[in-house]
Formats: C-alpha cells, sequence, structure tokens
C-alpha cells in the first residue's frame, strides 16, 4: 500500500512517540519519527510528510524553530504538541503557521479527529471551487459563496458585509483554529487596540442572528484567547 | 507610581485635621474666651494624625507646626513667638514624645501585620501541601495499580474486568491532571506580586467555553443558564476564570448530595460583573461555611470517598478571584442548596 498517508512525528518523548506511532500506524498511518528538531528537519526533506506532528518543547530547540523552518519552503500541515495549557504559546505557533494545535495530555480521538481535518483541510485548499460558486454546509449552515447568502436550517440569515466575510473566511479554513489576528488582517487588512474587540461584537451579532446559545454552538466554536474554528464542513459536499 | 498617591493622601488627612482643629480652637477661643484647652486639642490632632499617616515625617511636622501656631496664636502675647516661656517648650517636647511614642507603635504594629500575613499564607501553603499529596495519592494508587495488574497478567483477567480497570486508568488521570491545572495555577498566583495578565473576555464567549468542557466531563448534568443578552466585556485572565467557574460547576456536582438542578447566572451590578453557580442539593454545613475557601480541610473531615479536593478546587479559586482584585463568596440558599457568588471589576478602559 503506497497511498497511506505519511505522518512525521518531532517528540523527544520516548513515551509518547511509540503510543502515537503504534496508534497511528493501526489506524492506517505511515510514521517516521525524529526525536529533536535537528533530526526533524533532516527526515523532513529526506521524507516529504503529508502532515507533523510536532512537539514544542524539544531537546535542542524551541519547536517553534522548525515550524519557522519548514514553512519557509512548505506548507505540509503541522499539528503542534503543546504541554502548555498557555494561550499565548498556541497563538504564535498558530501564527506561525501551525495548522492545529492539541494540548498534552490529549485523548487520541481528538488527535485524530484533528489529523484527518487537517489532512483533508490541505486538500481543500487546493481546490479552488470552494470559493469560487460552491455551497458550504454545516450541521444545518449553509453558504453561498456566489451570491454571498446565508442559511440557517433553509432560512436565510441577513449579514451585514463585515459578518458575512467574517463567516466566509472561517468557513473557507473550516476545521482549523483562525487566530483573532489572523481573522482581523483577513477582513480589516489593519490591527489596532479595537480590532479584537470589533471582531467579537460582530461575532457576537452574528451568533445572534443564527440563534446560537452559549453551551450549544453548532457552527463557530469559541477557542477562548486564541480565535475562532467553523465546524468542519459536511463531508460528502 | 504607587507611591506618589499615598504621599498626596497623607499630606491631605494631616492638613485638613490640622485645619479643623484650627477653626475648633478659634472657636473654642470664642465661646469660653479661654486658652487651656488649646494645647489639649492639638495634642489631640497630632495624635490623630500619627495615628493615621504612615511613618514618622508627618506627625513630627504636625507637632511641630502645632507648637508654633499655639505659640504664636494661642498664647499671650498673641500673634508674636515667644520662645522664653519655660511652660510651652516643654509642653512643645511632650507633644513630641507623644507623636513619636504614637508613630512608633503604628509602625510595630503595621510590622506585625505583616508578619502575620505572611505566617498565614505560609500555613496555607503547608495545608495545602497536604491535602495535596493525599489527594495525588488516591489516583495514582488506582492508576498504578491497574496498570502493573494488568501488564503482569496480561490475558487472564476476562475483557469485561481489563476494559472495567482501563476505564478506571482513564478516569484517575483525567482527574490527576485537573488537579495539576490546579495547582498549576496556585503556584503561578503564589509570592507577592501576582502576574496576571488581563485580556478582554467576551462573557458569553467565556460561559460557551465552560459549558462546552463541562458537559464533556458531565454529560448528563444539564446547567440552566441566566446571563444578559447584551453584549459583555469583562478583563481577565482567560483560562483562570474558566477554571475557576468549572471547579464551581464541578464542586456541585461532587459534593451537592441530592442535587437536581444547577444554575449558572451572570448580572451586573454598577460595573461589577457577578457569576453565580447555585445548586439545590444538600448545602453547606455550617462548621465548613467558615473555612470553606482557605484550602484544607479539618482533621475531623476527611473525605469518604478519597476524592475530596473540594479543599483544594475551591482556595483556587478564591486565589484567582482574589488575584483579579474581586471577591467570592459561599452561602446557603433558603429553601435548600448552596451558592457560590464572585465578582470581577468592569474596570474603564482608558484605566
Amino acid at each position: 500500500m503506497n497511498n497511506k498517508y505519511r505522518i512525521l512525528i518531532v517528540e523527544d518523548e520516548k513515551n509518547i512517540t511509540q503510543l502515537l506511532t503504534a496508534l497511528l500506524e493501526t489506524n492506517g498511518y505511515q510514521v517516521v519519527s525524529a526525536t529533536s528538531c535537528q533530526n526533524g528537519i533532516m527526515l523532513f526533506s529526506s521524507h516529504n510528510p503529508d502532515l507533523v506532528i510536532l512537539d514544542l518543547g524539544l531537546p535542542d530547540a524551541d519547536g517553534m524553530e522548525f515550524l519557522k523552518k519548514i514553512r519557509k519552503n512548505y506548507l505540509t500541515p503541522v499539528i503542534v504538541l503543546s504541554a502548555r495549557s498557555d494561550e499565548r504559546d498556541k497563538v504564535e505557533a498558530l501564527d506561525a503557521g501551525a495548522n492545529d494545535y492539541v494540548t498534552k495530555p490529549f485523548g487520541f480521538e481528538e488527535l485524530v479527529a484533528r489529523i484527518r481535518s487537517a489532512l483533508r483541510n490541505s486538500k481543500n485548499a487546493a481546490a479552488p471551487e470552494k470559493t469560487a460558486g460552491g455551497v458550504f454546509r454545516t450541521n444545518g449552515l449553509a453558504i453561498d459563496y456566489g451570491a454571498r447568502r446565508v442559511f440557517v436550517d433553509e432560512m436565510e440569515v441577513k449579514l451585514t458585509q463585515t459578518e458575512y466575510n467574517i463567516i466566509a473566511f472561517l468557513s473557507v479554513h473550516s476545521g482549523k483554529v483562525l487566530t483573532y489576528n489572523a481573522i482581523i488582517k483577513e477582513i480589516w487588512g489593519y490591527n489596532d487596540l479595537n480590532s479584537t474587540k470589533r471582531l467579537q461584537v460582530n461575532m457576537a451579532n452574528i451568533r445572534k442572528k443564527f440563534g446560537e446559545k452559549p453551551g450549544q454552538n453548532k457552527f463557530i466554536v469559541n477557542e477562548l484567547g486564541i480565535g475562532y474554528r467553523m465546524c468542519e464542513n459536511d463531508e460528502e459536499n | 507610581m504607587k507611591k506618589l498617591p499615598e504621599f498626596l493622601k497623607n499630606i491631605v488627612i494631616s492638613c485638613a485635621i490640622l485645619v479643623m482643629c484650627l477653626v475648633l480652637c478659634q472657636l473654642i477661643q470664642v465661646l469660653f474666651n479661654d486658652n487651656a484647652l488649646i494645647p489639649a486639642m492639638f495634642g489631640l490632632a497630632v495624635f490623630l494624625i500619627s495615628l493615621i499617616t504612615s511613618g514618622y515625617t508627618y506627625g513630627i511636622i504636625s507637632a511641630l507646626f502645632s507648637v508654633l501656631t499655639v505659640n504664636f496664636a494661642f498664647t499671650v502675647p498673641f500673634f508674636t513667638f515667644d520662645f522664653t516661656i519655660p511652660e510651652n517648650i516643654i509642653s512643645a517636647i511632650i507633644l513630641l514624645i507623644i507623636t513619636v511614642v504614637t508613630c512608633g507603635l503604628m509602625e510595630r504594629i503595621k510590622h506585625q501585620e505583616v508578619i502575620k500575613a505572611e505566617s498565614e499564607r505560609e500555613r496555607m501553603r503547608a495545608n495545602l501541601l497536604r491535602a495535596v499529596s493525599h489527594d495525588l495519592r488516591t489516583p495514582l494508587t488506582t492508576i498504578y495499580g491497574s496498570s502493573s495488574a494488568l501488564l503482569e497478567n496480561y490475558g487472564l483477567f476476562s475483557e469485561e474486568q481489563s476494559k472495567m480497570m482501563l476505564a478506571g486508568i482513564k478516569e484517575e488521570a483525567d482527574w490527576l491532571n485537573r488537579m495539576v491545572e490546579n495547582l498549576l495555577s496556585v503556584t503561578r498566583l503564589d509570592g507577592d506580586d501576582v502576574s496576571i495578565i488581563k485580556t478582554e473576555t467576551v462573557v458569553d464567549e467565556l460561559i460557551d467555553s465552560v459549558l462546552v468542557k463541562f458537559a464533556k466531563r458531565y454529560p448528563d448534568q444539564e446547567v440552566r443558564l441566566d446571563i444578559p443578552s447584551d453584549f459583555l466585556s469583562v478583563p481577565m485572565d482567560t483560562m483562570l476564570i474558566q477554571q475557576v467557574l468549572i471547579n464551581l460547576l464541578e464542586n456541585a456536582v461532587r459534593h451537592a448530595t441530592g442535587m437536581t438542578r444547577l444554575w449558572l447566572k451572570v448580572y451586573t451590578i454598577s460595573k461589577k460583573v457577578y457569576f453565580e453557580v447555585r445548586d439545590n442539593g444538600c448545602g453547606i454545613p455550617p462548621e465548613r461555611l467558615r473555612d470553606i475557601f482557605s484550602g484544607y480541610m479539618n482533621q475531623g473531615a476527611t473525605p469518604v470517598d478519597g476524592k475530596n479536593n473540594a479543599g483544594i478546587g475551591l482556595s483556587v479559586c478564591a486565589a484567582i478571584i482574589r488575584a483579579h482584585g474581586g471577591e467570592i463568596r459561599a452561602q446557603n440558599v433558603r429553601g435548600g442548596g448552596s451558592a457560590f457568588r464572585f465578582y470581577l471589576k468592569q474596570e474603564d478602559k482608558n484605566e
């Protein structure tokens, strides 16, 4: 079988690497593992993996180094493993080009879900029809990119220009965490002191229009202190 | 930065007291046409100033000012300085001695308060550590026991038995992880300069994250929500406040025996945003209500199920809220159940 996805694990804890390797292999992935930043970069260029699982605390260098280095030339999805529950590290990693993060300790189901979503995303991003005239669908939310119209359970929701832009941007990257910064840059093009608040107010309005209640957000997940994530689009569409 | 207001405050207080004293003396002089009371009045003024202001400076300056004023304005010959009257000089010395002694006493009291606070914190930390090591050992026992049993007797257990042990390991590991999160917060809040970084957080988003996390752990427990529909944003350390709310909700699930309903309410009163977690369970025993946030269990109240980390969880909550400049309270609700309530200040942006 040559069509297996190849995953590079860059992690210095032997136990975790062993566990991940075993679990990923039984789930049908091919695994390559590195124990240091140097080693990781070498293996990356020789094996050209489809996805990287990267630990941030490596013995020879910060995992961020690895991320920055490979982002110069590659768009390979990277999922960051972080023992730090500090949101700033996560934001930094995401802004440096990581596709997603998982905080240690993590459940295996969660990790596999993120891997699937990241792999699908990297394929989707290459497909231009997602923005051209297609319709995005998730959990009863539909976005018609051609007509710039949004529907919840087949009922049209009137959004302002900005609100639509935010929703469209999130949906194009569905499944991926987008930092406040990334969204602000895309929507307004500049970043000032009140940008985050402006974004949050817009998001609150969008939610109100969608009829979403705290604890029951079906479409847009809060990544508190980090950003937002649109739920994955329904796969068959 | 912090010195300036303090120093201004002291000056204002000293001046106010002295002016008041002057006015009173003037009144006394007019009403009784007598000067005997005046040195006593100034004595009182200087005593009050020494009591209220910090350090020796203000007291001594006020004392000197008083002596000169009495000499100048209230003794014959009026409105001239006369340093030849021995009574005046003696009363000046007495006034100075009162000032210095009062200031000295105040300083000593303040110093003792600092020491007391320090030893109190030390005691809390020791208690916390004791509670923690007890609470850590319990889940570790299960994890270590089950995993080594499975490893050494691989294949001997029935599938059902193995599954049960593995589920136990997972549950206890989960528990350990939450405990570690709590402990990390405590260590972050430890020390004199509490280093929390507040960011504007949307209350709706905060509550959403809390409920999502809570639902993952307790999928069967419904939380009734009552929050304002307006856009509400409060500066806070998001992760820590999230932890407080989860701790409070979890605390209700674990300890409010007989609970059927759980409420989470948010409301605003004069620039303070209140968060309230209320249940209709068994309530809090009155003898525990007093020290419920102080981070330890008394010797008598050893946990029965070995999972009683309410002490730690709640003391973490209290530490986090204190560090935010807020306040947390627990009380029993009429009609049964308990309520935990804390507030955060909704500061002005241009501060």
